[in-house]
């Protein structure tokens, strides 16, 4: 599950009654876990009565959890999108994103929280068939910045591939690879991930 | 011995897991199981039916990557070893019904004892590959070892969830070996 740092939204104005819902609930989750948190708590956090709560989110916790999850997957693309603009090569593309992608999976406390102490509320979202889910949604954000360097058959396999990688090294740390330092990744890059994307996709039979 | 009564007790864990799951399987089901007292099971497992079941998602998971080697100890050079590893994998995933059962109807337990074991499953399948890769010209500053952990990795990312990929048709297999998999070779 791909989440920004709650400290990162966007800043323009105060928050929507909703996006306040969401950062209570965030903060929430990052002091208790999601299954002691309850409705409640997240009123009280956001400064709003439960009724208000209730009427935001008539699905209750679910709806509540499942908007939170939105939200937090949407402000992690929109993140990442900043990043992705500025780069002027294939490689500080690759770079850039996969540092990013990292930092703001590891400093995002709330996810932090989960992945050390409740594992089974992530977990099953994003393992085994589910990760098609995670697949997907990073192809299709990914697809038209690699479309700016390749066709775009390669930028769907190179959109999965990156993902693949950076799923790996975070989910799995290696002793030598620090996915939140940039010159690590480009090492990463440069060595594994690049020399394959700049092959023709045709089977190279010389090997 | 002690080994042999161990291996009898994870066995017998491992056909209650099937019949009734993770979540419903106790050190009583395995001891009958074994033909073993709930004692002895207690020996060897002090931490009784969390730790027997953490123990035979592992013993099934080394298991599984054992069957993986010998079905690809045949293979003539590295990209024909991958490509057999990536299809017999795919095929003994999909087919492993304990697994897929476990996956469907109670995916906590399972997942988070292989998040623990991850590191110890790349190392076992980075130091299979790692004799194929101290066997060819490597890219410059990469040494066999970093170039096996990855490769290793990708090959558990594709076994786990094949995306795109239809793990069934060699033609893409071979493609996907080639190209995405043994990029770093490409290069030399």
């Amino acid at each position: 599950m791909t989440m920004a740092p709650i400290e990162e939204a966007p800043a323009a104005g105060p928050p929507e009654p909703a996006q306040r819902v969401v950062d209570a609930a965030l903060r929430c989750i990052a002091r208790w876990g999601l299954a002691k948190t309850t409705l409640d708590d997240v009123a009280r956090e956001a400064g709003y009565s439960r009724a208000t709560v209730y009427r935001m989110f008539p699905g209750g916790k679910d709806g509540l959890v499942q908007a939170v999850a939105a939200e937090e997957v949407r402000r992690f693309f929109a993140g990442l999108a900043v990043v992705l603009d500025g780069a002027g090569t294939l490689e500080e593309l690759l770079v850039g994103g996969m540092t990013e992608a990292a930092r703001r999976v590891q400093g995002h406390t709330a996810l932090q929280f989960l992945l050390a102490h409740e594992l089974g509320a992530v977990l099953p979202h994003v393992a085994f068939a589910n990760k098609a889910g995670v697949f997907d949604a990073a192809g299709a954000f990914a697809r038209p910045y690699l479309e700016r360097w390749m066709a775009p058959e390669q930028a769907a396999r190179a959109a999965e591939w990156v993902t693949r990688v950076l799923l790996s090294y975070v989910a799995c740390p290696a002793e030598d690879v620090d996915m939140t330092d940039a010159e690590s990744v480009r090492a990463l890059v440069r060595t594994f991930v690049l020399p394959g994307l700049r092959r023709p996709a045709a089977v190279d039979s010389s090997l | 011995m002690a080994d042999d009564v161990r291996e009898r007790i994870l066995q017998a864990a491992f056909a209650c897991v099937a019949r009734y799951g993770l979540a419903k399987t106790t050190v009583e089901d395995a001891a009958r199981a074994a033909g073993l007292s709930r004692a002895t099971v207690y020996r060897y497992f002090p931490g009784g039916r969390d730790q027997l079941v953490r123990e035979v998602i592992s013993w099934e998971a080394g298991r599984f990557f054992a069957r993986l080697a010998a079905a690809v100890a045949g293979a003539p050079d590295l990209p024909a070893l991958l490509e057999e590893a990536l299809v017999f994998a795919h095929e003994a995933v999909e087919s492993h019904e304990v697994l897929q059962k476990v996956l469907q109807t109670e995916p906590e337990v399972l997942l988070g004892q292989l998040t623990v074991d991850a590191d110890r499953i790349v190392g076992l399948v980075k130091v299979f590959l790692l004799p194929s890769f101290e066997a060819v010209a490597l890219p410059a500053g990469a040494g066999a070892a970093t170039v096996a952990d990855y490769v290793a990795r990708m090959v558990l990312s594709l076994i786990e969830s094949p995306g795109r990929w239809d793990l069934t048709d060699r033609d893409q297999v071979k493609d996907l070996v080639r190209t995405e998999l043994l990029a770093p070779l490409s290069q030399v």
